[in-house]
This record gives C-alpha cells, structure tokens and sequence, in this order.
C-alpha cells in the first residue's frame, strides 16, 4: 500500500514526538540516578535523541506540515511510554531503555523503511537509516558500561518482558488523522 | 558571612542524587582547600571540577525536563549543553585518576545544582547557570590556562582551552535567549536582577567571605565578548573583579 504525503508526515511527526519524550524522560533521570558513570551516558544521549528529534523535525516541513511538528502517539503507545519513564531503579532504567525501548522503536523505524518508496521518500530514510545507526552505537555504549560496572546488570532477567511485551502488542503507533488535517 | 551562619533553606533546593564514594559538604570550609603551593592542591581542583561539570549536566537536564514549552531552539542548546558538561566530567576524571586521584577521596559540592534547580522559570536558570555561574568559569579559566601554561603542563592547558570553547558556546546561547526575551517583554529584565540577587546571596552563604577571598583572577574581557555579552557589561564585570580583588585583598 502506498503512502500519501500526509501520511509519511504523521509517521515522521510521531517518531519526533517519541524521541523528543525519551530525551525528556533520560533528562528527568539524570540528576535523581545516583551513579555517576550512568549520568554521563545519559547526559550524552540526551543530545543525540534530540539532534534525532531535529533532523525528524526538519524533514516534517518538508513533508507540508509545520517545523518541528510533533504527533502523539495512539493511546495505547503512549501507556508504554509513561509506564517505562516510571521505571525506578537504574538498571531497570539502562534495560528499559537500551534493552526494551530503543530496540523497539529501531524495529518500528525499519518497519517504515519497507513501507515507504526510497526514491520519491528519500530524504526520509536519509534521516531514518541515520538515526538507526546512531540507536546501534548508543545500544553498544550501554553494553560496554555494564561490563564495566556489572552492579548496572539486571538481577531479574524477566524484568524487561514486562515493558516488551505491551510494546510489541501496540501494531502501530501514529493516530492518524483526517485529510488535510496536520497542514 | 562567617561559614557556620545558618543558610537560608529557600534559597537552596534538594541536592542531586550521588552514589556512595562521594562524601557531598554543604559549605565551601568544609571541602579539602589546600594552599596554593600544596602538593594535592591541583589534583583535588579537578576531584571538585568533574562534580561540579556533573551539576551543569544534571541542571541543563533538569531544565529539558522541566520546561517542555521553551522555544526548540534553546532546548537544543540546552541539550548540547548536557553532552558537553557529561564530556567535561569526563575529561576531568580522566586526568584527576591519571594522576593518582581516586574517585570520592575529596568532598564535593552541589551547591549550583541546589541553588538553579530551584528557580521556577527557564530565564532565571539560565541567567544564573550560564551567565553567572558559566561566565565567571570562563574568566577562572583563562587565568588557570596561563598558570598551566607557567608550568610546562601542556596537557592541562590542551584540556582547558577545550572546555573554554565549549563554555563560550553555553554562556552565549543563555545571552541570546536573555536578549531575546527582555526584548519581548522588558518587564523580564527585573526578573534577571531577582534571579541574581537571590543567586548570589546563596552563593555568599556556601562560600563564605574566605571562599570568595581565594579569588584571584580577573573578567576574561575577549572571552565575554564572544560569549555575547555587551561591552558595557563586560567593563563592568571587569570592575566588579577588580573592586573585590581589591577589597579581599586589602583584608
Ligand atoms: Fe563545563
Ligand atoms: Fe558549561
């Protein structure tokens, strides 16, 4: 099925509104995480999320809808969101996160780039296919710091099934909207 | 103020969270001040320096997190500002445990998380953060390139000219966002003032007169103009210092 300009705008207006959340919920982490280590990766990772949520941001002009346009997920995603920005302990934290969330939100990017049409989207999975990269190197980062320190390591490994499995059962997040409707 | 005066609790905020190898004092007497020509002197600095990098994280993040409605622009400083500051945390541990310092084994301080977290509004924290607390970093580290460079430590100079270039970056961003919002609504510039007299009152009450009086450097004037202050301004922090050194001094 192809997709209508407006409708790859809601895509990209919605993954811009997921990562404008995490940058906001890993901000709020910073100065409550004890560990000093978790704090500079966290801190450096903000500024990826949101260069992530810039270049999305960019690309929704592009697509006829306003600069830096952001689209709230449908309702049932957005319970996944909050429940994993409640998470308390901090590796809870770094596996909801890097385990659970990103993995999730990479499958639903790569999801977008089968839909779409590479060369009349091109700009879009561009931006995409960049931001995967970037979710892979932050994934890598986050492993090496728990080798470093494996006090970080979750002692109960069924924890992140708790945030997966809503995640998974969410088949897609935009709400999309009446014609004409984001312009 | 002598350093057991009683602070004024509502100028100070909950402190950030630590892990257990850091030991946090409340006040400025209370941390390991060793003399100018002490042997530890400089490695405890860069124990104090890489906590205090951690409050400018911790506030650009607290700000992100607090104010969602800012203008996107600011919030991507402020979110380049959270990378710079956990990357300066970095570079100070890097070269504190390089040369025999082990984490934890001084106290800290986390009096400018204490004190900017909690101010209300985006500006003030800004103005006190970035234009106050960031600004007289600049000046402080322009006088300690030239005390590195007096010594041979070519390594200490390398790693404050970077951090310079980064703090000129985070004081300038705050400039234009403070131009930009008294130019729309002049009535803000009061609330600038509010923000720095309740900010220094609460900085007197860490460091005490003796904190204030180890100050030893002047407004770094080139660095204020490329961080975006006016030039007015910048004669009058250099007078500012002068008057202090002078007064300090004099004691
Ligand atoms: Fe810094
Ligand atoms: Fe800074």
């Amino acid at each position: 099925m192809s997709l209508s300009v407006q409708q790859r705008a809601e895509f990209v207006a919605t993954f811009r509104f997921i990562q404008v959340f995490l940058m906001e919920t890993i901000a709020r982490w910073v100065p409550q995480t004890p560990e000093m280590e978790v704090k500079v990766l966290f801190g450096r990772h903000i500024w990826e999320l949101a260069q992530q949520a810039d270049s999305l941001g960019k690309r929704v002009y592009e697509l006829r809808a306003p600069l830096q346009f952001s689209l709230r997920p449908v309702e049932s995603y957005v319970q996944v969101l909050e429940e994993f920005a409640r998470t308390e302990t901090t590796p809870q934290k770094i596996s909801g996160f890097y385990d659970v969330i990103l993995p999730g939100l990479a499958a639903r990017y790569r999801n977008y780039l089968e839909r779409t049409d590479h060369l009349l989207d091109e700009p879009t999975t561009r931006v995409v296919e960049k931001i995967l990269n970037e979710f892979q190197k932050m994934i890598k980062e986050s492993e090496t710091l728990r080798k470093e320190l494996p006090q970080l390591c979750l002692a109960d490994k069924n924890w992140p099934a708790h945030l997966a499995k809503p995640e998974v059962s969410v088949p897609t997040i935009v709400a999309h909207r009446p014609s004409a409707a984001i312009a | 103020m002598s350093a057991t005066q009683n602070f004024d609790a509502a100028l100070f905020g909950d402190g950030p969270a630590r892990d257990e190898r850091f030991t946090e004092k409340r006040r400025w007497a209370e941390c390991a001040n060793f003399p100018n020509d002490h042997p530890l002197k400089h490695i405890e600095f860069f124990h104090r320096q890489m906590n205090e990098e951690m409050n400018g994280v911790e506030n650009a993040a607290q700000s992100l997190a607090d104010f969602p409605d800012a203008d996107w622009n600011v919030r991507m400083s402020m979110a380049r500002q959270c990378a710079d500051e956990a990357r300066h945390v970095e570079m100070f541990r890097r070269i504190f445990e390089s040369r025999g310092g082990q984490l934890g084994e001084y106290p800290i301080l986390n009096f400018q998380y204490r004190i900017i977290a909690n101010l209300g509004d985006l500006l003030s924290r800004l103005v006190v953060q970035n234009r106050s607390f960031e600004a007289g970093g600049i000046d402080a580290v322009t006088y300690a390139i030239d005390e590195a460079r007096k010594r041979g430590d070519q390594e200490l100079v390398d790693l404050f000219e970077m951090q310079q270039a980064d703090e000129i970056t985070h004081v300038r961003f705050a400039n234009e966002f403070v131009y930009q919002t008294i130019r729309k609504d002049p009535r803000a510039a009061l609330q600038v003032a509010r923000a720095l007299t309740l900010a220094s009152t609460a900085f007197m009450q860490v460091m005490g007169s003796e904190g204030v009086g180890s100050v030893e450097y002047l407004a770094d004037e080139r660095g204020r103009l490329e961080a975006g202050f006016g030039l007015e301004e910048v004669k009058a922090a250099t007078t500012q210092a002068m008057k202090r050194r002078a007064s300090y001094g004099s004691h």
